[in-house]
């Protein structure tokens, strides 16, 4: 129990800096300026923050897998992350809106079926593992990751509110998703865009100007959000909406078909000469 | 070495045992064939070896196992992998790594065996199973038959004393399969390997095996002894036991050799070498046009050319054949002949129309094709609802709105022994039910023609026997059929004219008993017992005989 | 080891994934710290330097991998995208081109050079990181990088490795399924076409993860049924993460750099110390480990030597040439010999792929 609690405290400090990580650009400037340190480590502050949030990404990582994964759990989770990353290449096969990307139907419908851990683990490997295969790594990789995973992490939050509806199993489930799916997609275009910024808008420098401050740097990043992608997100939203709409039910169907199969464990009987024995299936 | 005292053992959620009260004693060192009808519990029986059985799929098992000194149950999988080594049946679902050497040594690393040893394990492995030439190839590169090698090396560089395959060669083409059974025969001779195998393609190793092992589909306790002692009281067996049985041959020959002195004898003393029966007389009588007309056909696939210029016809009311080893382009003329692929050259003529520039989903309504995995196909709740999206696809039906299946569909699925599937979950039935329900799906427009890629891959004798059945009883209806297979004993049995290809070409083409009787390579056992008599299968041999 | 038994594929070029990671990290590094002209030119030639003796001299570049995009073509977009929006957006400067009406909203007001410069600056920083990580992710196998990960991650490297080696076999399965719902009639039109593609290609995925997995418990690949860590890991890795994140804080929002920097590594070092003893209770060695030869000391000591002249206040050296900035009036950017010849650091893995060819 007290390590369920220390898990727990992992997850939501890793969380938490890592957010904070991500939107440093926005803070940070205000803080020093507030302390009164000026821009004296501002050259390195985006280095500090990038590896500040990989070490969050490594602790939660492990963490994730630390509770043990068994060869079900490893086996499944590599057959859906090579499933993804193939679906992320050929996604312009079938006509669909600009941005929108299947991916999330099984990063989404996955960590609301199998749990918070495994959605996390579905939804960050689907971005590593077709960004090594199409040459896509570059520093922006850990805040894909850190994004693909919370949004199979936090997608078992939907469940109270399903339960709430008394919607399981029908369209109304595939509708909570659906419009989980889609804020999260749009989520994913602007971290991708916040990694960028403080690139665009030079290494802190700028904003450090007397008179420029946290809202000024807020202004900017606006516009350059509103001219850059919000089209692109937005047709992203619209896309990972309309397709966790039409597949939900049915995919939803597979996925918990399966779920018991995955989780079998032997109990040894009871009765009968035999001694009780650790199960090795199972166990997610 | 293997020994199961009163086993019974229950699938989690399951009604009945999948094996009841099984005593067994399995000797060390014997190859031993592992046969009975589907259903019977072969996987079942073979997963307890390794403890797989109950600890992978958890359920419920009474009774004891030992295998050498150590219980199964007890040991756990992790264990027992360094004693019992398994192989499965579909060689692309087995791989952790993508290459070979690092797949071999994957259980090696996770086992911790220090680098040096694990550096001598791996060669030796790569040898024993001649996969040398093959270490640094992505398995995803591999043939399926090359890929059961290096699936059976990497439970071998365990080193365990027992090796379980469980149907490996059921999704293999002829060739392959063999490399796959004479790997084993010669693990099992080299090395004092105990070998089980549960296995459909008797022929090849029944002259190696020690044993054979009969699972009986009722549950009845199973049977155990020499190969002859168990062939002579089933009836799951190839041709030339079946006609060695028929004929009353002692000792019952085990190989085309053993066969030959029989045969030879039995042609000395009179020869009754009557032709077979001409089964396309009718159709040769009644010469229409064709329905499906490929001439002069070039394609390519993936850049290369790989059909140069091939005309070939298929007529209302018969069975083609189409044989020849992979990749001579037997897959791609079919492509062809629906339009998924679109020739280079030449034209393909549905009924006197050419079928270029039409869409797949238009010829499709007309000519069926029935893909080498049936899977790809299917994925709605029901078998029924299955149907129902095909008809809707082709507009002939409203939208999936719940409503009946029109009488005609019902009908179909009666004849093809799936009435009372139509409301299971196709992915759940067996191999041949599935095979069937594909078949429903795509033969519910009424097409006039049918054609099948490798129809009989994974099916055991008794869903063979049933399509082989079923598809007799569309030729007589008049469809026309082209069955692109490597089991001449199906192609025996059913077609009306075989077509050879190799290279992107039709080689030879005519009756069955010229073009297989001919063949060292695609002769059915029959045309070898006797050759020159024109008999292709027992049936052919045992009526003029 | 016997250099005849390494994979022939791959040549004498190969480089230590653990190397290429240190390379990349001076990549990094030198690229974040400042805008200097010079520095950045030279930091872009030796990473240009390099993509030549990979992609021609050594033929080290996977070109199933390739990107869409090439460095170059990123390059002139990025360049320009972010030369025009600085200049649009920053009027500060005093070499001003045009002036937008002031009505305008958000981008009205002087439009200068420096401005313009500025943005071109960081255009170039990012094209360089772009093009420094395309080519080491072409340049390694996707074994050689999971092999990189530490022994505690090893259940996530095999899930790794599984996702990698079933990608072919999912493209051809979703081949296969295209034409198989083609030939029943299937018309694709819209999102709802996924459905009859998606449905039978996630079945058949989860069926064979069932059987993958048996196959896997059948060779004795247990996972972690238990947990790999206990409550003391647990611990160290909240201490280490809230430590660092602290560090940090101190450092860049109240100014006490050294402090900051101590706490910051004190935390890294806890979080470095659990991973350890997590990776201790996974038992498992490596097969045919990638060597650690002459020019990987030779490829990580300039990755230490680049990063620690760009990154470490070192005693006597003068940093201010690094941080250059255009505002209010364009002057010549500072340079000091010892950092530019610091740069030369990232030059090894060039020379070391170059090496073999000529010899």
């Amino acid at each position: 129990m007290r390590q369920r609690g220390l898990s727990v405290a992992i997850y939501a400090l890793t969380t938490l800096l890592g957010a904070a990580a991500f939107l440093y650009p926005f803070w940070l400037p205000a803080a020093a300026q507030a302390a009164g340190s000026g821009m004296a480590h501002a050259a390195d502050a985006p280095l500090m923050v990038s590896l500040l949030a990989g070490l969050c990404f490594a602790v939660l990582l492990l963490e994730v897998q630390g509770q043990g994964m068994s060869a079900k759990v490893v086996a499944l989770l590599g057959i859906l992350v090579a499933m993804n990353a193939v679906l992320r290449f050929v996604e312009s096969a079938v006509p669909g809106p600009g941005g929108f990307s299947p991916i999330f139907l099984l990063i989404v419908l996955g960590g609301y079926v199998y749990g918070a851990r495994f959605g996390f683990l579905l939804g960050a490997l689907t971005i590593f593992v077709s960004s090594i295969l199409t040459g896509g790594v570059g520093p922006w990789l850990p805040y894909q990751m850190f994004t693909a995973g919370w949004t199979g992490m936090a997608a078992p939050l939907c469940r109270p509110l399903v339960r709430a509806l008394r919607a399981e199993g029908k369209a109304g489930e595939a509708a909570v998703l659906a419009v989980y799916g889609g804020l999260w997609g749009f989520l994913f275009g602007a971290v991708m865009n916040i990694w960028f910024w403080p690139f665009v808008s030079g290494p802190a420098g700028q904003y450090w100007e007397p008179g420029v401050a946290f809202f000024e740097g807020l202004r900017r990043y606006a516009v350059f959000y509103l001219v850059t992608s919000l089209a692109w997100d937005a047709m992203r939203m619209a896309g990972n909406v309309a397709f966790i709409l039409a597949m939900g039910v049915p995919a939803l169907r597979i996925l918990r078909r399966f779920r018991d199969r995955f989780t079998f464990e032997y109990a040894p009987a009871v009765a009968g000469e035999r001694s009780v024995l650790p199960a090795t299936g199972g166990g997610r | 070495m293997i020994h199961f005292r009163h086993v019974s053992y229950t699938y989690p959620n399951a009604a009945r045992p999948a094996l009841s009260d099984i005593s067994l004693d399995l000797p060390e060192g014997e190859l031993i064939l592992v046969v009975g009808p589907s259903g019977a519990g072969k996987s079942t029986l073979l997963r307890c070896i390794n403890g797989l059985a109950p600890h992978f799929s958890g359920g419920s098992l009474a009774g004891s196992i030992r295998v050498g000194n150590l219980d199964p149950v007890q040991a756990a999988p992790q264990v027992m992998s360094h004693h019992v080594g398994f192989v499965f049946q579909d060689p692309e679902a087995q791989f952790v790594m993508d290459r070979v050497e690092d797949e071999i040594a994957f259980a090696l690393e996770n086992a911790a065996i220090p680098p040096e040893e694990m550096r001598v394990r791996v060669e030796e492995t790569l040898d024993l199973l001649d996969l040398t030439p093959l270490r640094d190839r992505a398995l995803s590169t591999l043939s399926g038959g090359e890929r059961q090698r290096v699936a059976i090396a990497a439970v071998l560089a365990l080193r365990p004393e027992v090796l379980v395959l469980d149907e490996p060669t059921s999704q293999l083409d002829p060739k392959s399969a063999e490399d796959v059974l004479s790997a084993l025969v010669r693990l099992n001779t080299d090395l004092g390997l105990t070998i089980l195998v549960a296995e459909h393609r008797l022929e090849r190793v029944l002259p190696y095996a020690d044993k054979i092992l009969y699972l009986p589909a009722d549950g009845s306790s199973p049977l155990l002894d020499e190969p002859r002692a168990v062939l002579a009281q089933i009836d799951l067996a190839p041709p030339l036991v079946r006609l060695g049985k028929a004929l009353g041959w002692e000792p019952l020959p085990l190989t085309i050799k053993e066969g030959l002195r029989h045969s030879r004898r039995r042609a000395g003393n009179g020869r009754a070498a009557r032709p077979r029966q001409e089964r396309g007389a009718e159709r040769a009588a009644g010469a229409r046009t064709p329905f499906l007309a490929a001439r002069d056909v070039a394609a390519a696939y993936g850049g290369t050319e790989v059909l140069h210029g091939l005309s070939l016809d298929v007529y209302p009311g018969e069975i083609v054949a189409l044989m020849g080893r992979n990749g001579s382009g037997k897959t791609t003329l079919l492509k062809c002949m629906v339009g998924l692929v679109r020739p280079v050259r030449g034209d393909i003529r549905m009924d006197g129309r050419s079928i270029a520039g039409r869409d797949v989903a238009d010829i499709c309504r007309q000519v069926a094709y029935l893909p080498q995995d049936p899977n790809s196909l299917l994925f709605a709740e029901t078998v029924a609802e299955e149907l129902a999206i095909t008809l809707h696809n082709h507009g002939l039906m409203a939208r999936r709105s719940g409503q009946a299946l029109p009488d005609d569909t019902r009908e179909l699925l009666h004849t093809l022994g799936m009435a009372q599937h139509a409301e299971s979950y196709p992915r759940d039935l067996s191999a041949g039910e599935r095979q069937r329900a594909a078949l429903a799906a795509i033969t519910v427009t009424r097409p006039r023609a049918l054609l099948l890629d490798e129809p009989t891959r994974g099916l055991d004798y008794a869903a063979k026997r049933q399509l082989a059945n079923l598809l007799k009883g569309w030729r007589a209806a008049g469809m026309a059929i082209m069955v692109v297979t490597h089991d001449v004993e199906m192609a025996a049995e059913i077609a009306d004219r075989v077509a050879l290809m190799s290279q992107g070409e039709v080689i030879a083409q005519g009756e069955p008993a010229q073009v297989l009787g001919a063949s060292p390579l695609f002769a059915p056992q029959v045309a070898k017992l006797f050759p020159d008599s024109g008999w292709l299968t027992v049936e052919d041999a045992l009526q003029t005989a | 080891m016997n250099p005849a038994t390494q994979p022939a594929a791959r040549g004498d070029a190969s480089i230590h994934a653990g190397a290429w990671a240190m390379w990349l990290a001076a990549v990094v590094a030198a690229l974040a710290v400042g805008r200097n002209p010079i520095y950045l030119a030279l930091i872009l030639a030796w990473i240009a330097a390099t993509w030549v003796a990979a992609k021609y001299v050594a033929g080290a570049l996977d070109a199933e991998r390739a990107v869409p995009l090439s460095p170059l073509h990123f390059g002139l977009f990025v360049v320009s995208v972010s030369a025009l929006f600085n200049g649009l957006m920053v009027h500060v400067g005093d070499a001003v081109l045009v002036r937008l009406p002031d009505a305008l909203p958000l981008i009205g007001g002087p439009v200068t050079l420096e401005a313009l410069l500025y943005g071109a600056l960081n255009g170039l920083a990012l094209t360089g990181l772009y093009a420094a990580f395309i080519l080491v992710n072409q340049a390694l196998p996707v074994r050689e990088m999971v092999r990189l990960a530490p022994r505690a991650y090893y259940s996530i490297a095999v899930v790794v490795s599984i996702a990698a080696a079933f990608v072919p076999t999912t493209l051809r399965q979703y081949r296969q399924i295209r034409e198989a719902q083609a030939v029943r009639g299937q018309r694709v039109q819209g999102l709802r076409s996924w459905l009859p593609l998606l449905l039978p290609l996630l079945t058949g995925g989860l069926e064979r993860a069932l059987q993958l997995a048996e196959a896997m418990t059948a060779r004795g690949f247990a996972g972690a049924s238990t947990p790999t860590h206990d409550v003391w890991t647990q611990v160290s890795l909240i201490a280490g993460i809230a430590l660092a994140a602290a560090g940090l804080l101190l450092r860049l929002v109240w100014g006490m750099s050294a402090l900051g920097l101590a706490t910051a590594l004190v935390g890294a070092a806890l979080v470095a110390g659990a991973v350890w003893a997590a990776g201790r209770r996974h038992p498992q060695t490596v097969y045919r480990p990638a060597p650690w030869r002459m020019r990987e000391w030779a490829v990580a000591g300039g990755a230490v030597l680049t990063a620690a002249f760009f990154v470490l206040p070192l005693p006597g050296l003068d940093r201010s040439s690094l941080f250059f900035y255009p505002y209010p009036s364009l002057t010549p950017p500072g340079f000091s010999l010892w950092i530019g010849m610091s740069t030369w650091g990232l030059l090894p893995p060039a020379l070391a792929m170059v090496g073999p060819a000529l010899r």
